[in-house]
């Protein structure tokens, strides 16, 4: 037993230094997030990946296809765990199939103004994170390097992610809390890049029923015109975090339309809601989570507050709290 | 002390052992508190749905900062094969963080990542449609769907 844990304990830092001293690259940390946002839109591919819920130990397994074409951009995810539950999107139409029910789902996509990583985000991103370029790896047989997003403070998460060498694909993803716990993760294990992706799989499932209940179209959602989403104030942001977007948006089940504001740090984002209450009872107050997506629900007056975002509980609590209303 | 109580009831102490903390505990009424805090804690693990019912949340909240109480080790009779155990439980650990190393963090001294021994709150998972809808609006413009494409909505689709 003992000469193994000498053993070990030899190759431990010798390890942590092989991974430490991988071939540095030349090139600006953050362009491997532009690279990796580039391909996920412009990269033909399929393929299978693992899910693992870090909190509950959940396992999903999927089958993800994207063909960008003239048309634009198709992509298909399928659970293949469980009940069947589905995305198929085309461009800014998504259809979420899931317990038997299609629901139809507008989105900005095809239209919206603002690529997610804008210059002034990708400058936040470095306030914000440490960025380090860790190791070279193999991920379901491609090259890949690892890059660490480190944050600053423990308001966000450490997000390592591996990117395909060549295409800059993200093909495998970690995220960890501030104790170096595994929050979520999930990484491909076959994947076929390029031309030899099979087409025909993206054309949505005929045997779901279509969309008859007017209640399963999700409208689209509009860029706040009336003043109503400036109105509100969100003053216990963590540093760094900006508002992206803010949208007025009907939804599914609702009388009245939701105020949306979006807010980036360049990695993460915070979704605040901001809807009337209108004497429901149905509403679970409190924090809920999947993963590294955490949200919290919170009444305050006749209004109901629900914060949605890939930070940890302390987080989306801490801005929940803080969101009040500074109109007139 | 608390440590010496658990392994009472685990029944992992030695007969004069037990015999010496069954004193300590008579002599000490704090000590009563935590041996039914223990078997709580032990009638929560086993029954979990018939027992958060009743408990009160200062109780709760105390669980919650408990470490995780694995199962007991059946007691060996033979104290060299406790300590081979030992030995080999620190191999494990040892080829656990190295194995962690070269998974996931490039630091020098890693530390575990464990998945199960979360002692920090647990929130419930999303289920309904409703929750769903405010997920995928928040993916519509969340930089994360950027970087990942639809493998970002593996959150709605994964079944739980």
């Amino acid at each position: 037993m003992y000469p193994s844990v000498k053993v070990l304990s030899f190759l431990l830092p010798l390890l942590c230094w092989h991974s430490v001293s991988a071939d540095p690259q030349r090139r600006d940390d953050t362009d491997w997030l532009k690279t990796m946002a580039f391909a996920a839109h412009q990269t033909d591919y399929s393929g299978t990946f693992v899910y693992q819920d870090g909190v509950g130990g959940h396992v999903a397994v999927s089958r993800i296809t994207h063909i960008l074409d003239a048309d634009g951009e198709h992509e298909r995810l399928e659970g293949l765990n469980g009940a069947r539950r589905e995305i198929v999107s085309n461009n800014n139409q998504v259809w979420l199939y899931v317990d038997d029910r299609k629901i139809r789902i507008e989105r900005r996509h095809g239209e919206r103004t603002f690529p997610a990583l804008l210059p002034e985000q990708i400058s936040s991103l470095k306030e914000n994170y440490l960025i380090k370029l860790a190791e070279e790896d193999r991920v379901a047989g491609f090259h890949v390097h690892a890059v660490i997003f480190q944050p600053k403070d423990n308001l966000r998460y450490t997000h390592k992610m591996w990117a395909h060498n060549e295409s800059g694909l993200l093909l495998k993803a970690v995220v960890l809390d501030e104790r170096a716990r595994i929050i979520e993760q999930y990484a491909f294990t076959q994947l076929t890049l390029g031309g030899k992706v099979d087409r025909t799989w993206i054309n949505p499932d005929k045997s779901f029923p279509p969309i008859s209940n007017k209640d399963d179209v999700t409208p689209l959602a509009k860029l706040a015109t009336d003043s109503k989403a400036a109105d509100w104030q969100v003053d216990a942001l963590p540093g760094g975090f900006k508002r992206i977007m803010e949208v007025c948006r009907p939804m599914r089940d609702k009388t009245r339309p939701v105020t949306h504001l979006v807010y980036s740090d360049g990695l993460a984002g915070i979704s605040v809601f901001i809807e009337d209450l209108g004497g429901r009872e149905d509403v679970n107050p409190g924090l809920s989570s999947q993963g590294a997506i955490q949200m919290y629900r919170r009444i305050n007056g006749d209004k109901l507050i629900t914060v949605v975002g890939e930070v940890p509980p302390r987080t989306v609590i801490q801005v929940a709290e803080s969101v009040r209303y500074a109109g007139q | 002390m608390k440590h010496d109580i658990s392994a009472l009831m685990d029944g992992e102490l030695f007969e004069d052992e037990a015999d010496a903390l069954l004193d300590k505990m008579k002599k000490n009424p704090q000590t009563k508190q935590e041996w039914q805090t223990y078997h709580l804690i032990g009638d929560a693990l086993r029954q979990p749905d018939h027992v958060c019912k009743d408990i009160s949340a200062s109780f709760r909240e105390r669980l919650q900062a408990e470490p995780t109480v694995f199962a007991p080790r059946r007691r060996v009779t033979q104290k060299a094969r406790y300590f081979a155990l030992s030995a080999a439980a620190s191999v494990m650990a040892l080829a656990l963080v190295a194995w962690m190393s070269m998974q996931v963090a490039t630091e020098p001294a890693p530390q575990i990542a464990s998945v199960s021994q979360q002692n920090s709150v647990r929130p419930a998972s999303f289920s309904s449609n409703s929750v769903n809808d405010y997920l995928m609006a928040h993916q519509e413009f969340s930089p994360s769907t950027d970087v990942q494409g639809p493998a970002s909505y593996i959150h709605t689709v994964s079944e739980r």
